[in-house]
């Protein structure tokens, strides 16, 4: 589970390290990564909503 | 060899030449009000960061492809990732732009914020003019280019204000902050003055806000700044900032002159002060689309002078005058002129250029047809 956090962050990030890529690859099950990728990016999007609404305060 | 530092020099030459070229007026104006002046200094904050990135990432490439050319036996590395080169070169701007958003986002909340004016100003664009509302002072006026048509066309020497000059500029006071209510008549408008840094489009059936505190008295120019039709070029604005006691002075006595305007309605006008009138009616609000001595550019705009409808219709005539012709490029001017300056230039158009009517409107005539 951490390390699907860990390759879906960074993915968001953009860079990734070869070696982490091919496990995922060989070993990681899709849908983990889809319901993973769908939470954190929906976090993502409160989140930046949240400073916006901060800051516009 | 020598190729690289002559460009390299010329790379110099033109980095020094920067700060010249800021102080001779190509770079945006400082302006009057804090809050230009805060944009201002985004502007050459957000500007110096991308000239050091250029010269950082410019210096790195010009370095390198000097440094290991072919001809001094250069080699290329042959990897396929490095991960730590991969996270830097992604925070580095991920921090530059958060850094660049901290301080603009400080100055967008100041600009949104229109609260507590004392001023409110009615803006509202149309082809080709602007008009100005005092709300709740009982003032309004209509602000029209006043550069002559003749300097348009290359036929006298153009003025120093050429196309920047208006007939009735907007009088604000200083030290106030003044807020502005703006819409549009027709078509999407954009009231552009640069040293207010205030620049917001005035769309139909919408009311959008802005505001301004000028510091300093002067006066100031802008534009339409949203391709608005044929005339788009030709509804400049004037905006004359007087100090607070001046400004309260020219309030009203604006208010009084409008009051005499309204008791004017009832009497009976002469022809002579009418044609007086109109004729400069005509010139301020007409002639930018029915040309100078009426004859129009058709098919757009129908010339006035030996017009038979309008020479044997006279209530067609006015009607077309304060209702407009839907459809055409003809706005209703019902709004935009008193009584007075309808009937004015109603009778100037009936007598000028030949169209010999003899016709004279009376303002209370046109206050009649208004009140229906």
């Amino acid at each position: 589970m951490w390390g699907v956090i860990k390759s879906v962050l960074a993915a968001f990030f953009g860079v990734q390290k070869e070696q982490r890529r091919r496990e995922d690859f060989e070993q990681g099950k899709p849908l983990a990564f889809i319901v993973v990728g769908l939470v954190m990016g929906l976090l993502f999007v409160v989140g930046v909503a949240a400073v916006a609404i901060t800051v516009a305060r | 060899m020598r190729t690289m530092f002559v460009w390299m020099a010329g790379c110099l030459i033109g980095l020094a030449s920067l700060p010249a070229a800021i102080a001779s007026g190509w770079n945006m104006p400082v302006g009057v009000t804090e809050i230009s002046r805060e944009i201002y200094s985004l502007h050459m904050i957000i500007f110096w960061i991308c000239v050091a990135i250029g010269v950082v990432v410019f210096g790195v490439m010009f370095y390198s492809l000097f440094k290991f050319r072919h001809s001094r036996g250069a080699k290329s590395a042959n990897f396929h990732e490095n991960t730590t080169v991969e996270v830097i070169w992604t925070a580095v701007p991920l921090l530059i732009l958060v850094g660049m958003a901290v301080p603009a986002t400080a100055t967008l909340k100041k600009m949104y914020d229109t609260s507590d004016a004392e001023l409110d100003v009615m803006i509202v664009g149309q082809q080709f003019r602007w008009r100005y509302e005092y709300l709740g002072e009982d003032v309004a006026f209509t602000s029209s280019m006043s550069t002559p048509m003749a300097q348009v066309r290359g036929e006298e020497e153009k003025g120093e204000h050429y196309l920047l000059e208006v007939d009735n500029p907007l009088v604000l006071p200083i030290n106030r902050k003044v807020r502005f209510l703006m819409t549009s008549d027709d078509v999407i408008h954009s009231w552009w003055v640069p040293d207010f840094a205030v620049k917001q489009d005035t769309i139909p059936g919408f009311i959008n806000e802005n505001w301004t505190r000028i510091d300093e008295p002067g006066i100031y120019r802008g534009q339409c700044a949203e391709l608005c039709g044929m005339n788009h070029g030709f509804m400049p604005i004037v905006v004359h900032a007087m100090e607070e006691d001046d400004f309260d002075a020219w309030l009203v006595e604006r208010r009084e002159e409008a009051e005499q305007e309204a008791m004017g309605v009832d009497r009976d006008w002469e022809m002579d002060e009418l044609m007086e009138r109109g004729e400069g009616v005509y010139a301020s609000v007409c002639a930018s689309c029915h040309q100078d001595v009426g004859q129009g550019s058709p098919p757009v705009f129908p010339a006035l002078a030996g017009n038979q409808q309008l020479l044997d219709d006279p209530a067609w005539h006015l009607d077309v005058i304060i209702n407009g012709v839907s459809g055409a490029a003809m706005p209703a001017f019902r709004s935009t002129l008193n009584p007075v300056e309808i009937a004015a230039v109603t009778t100037w158009t009936r007598n000028a250029w030949g169209n010999d009517t003899g016709d004279v409107v009376q303002p209370a005539e046109v206050a009649e047809e208004l009140a229906q």
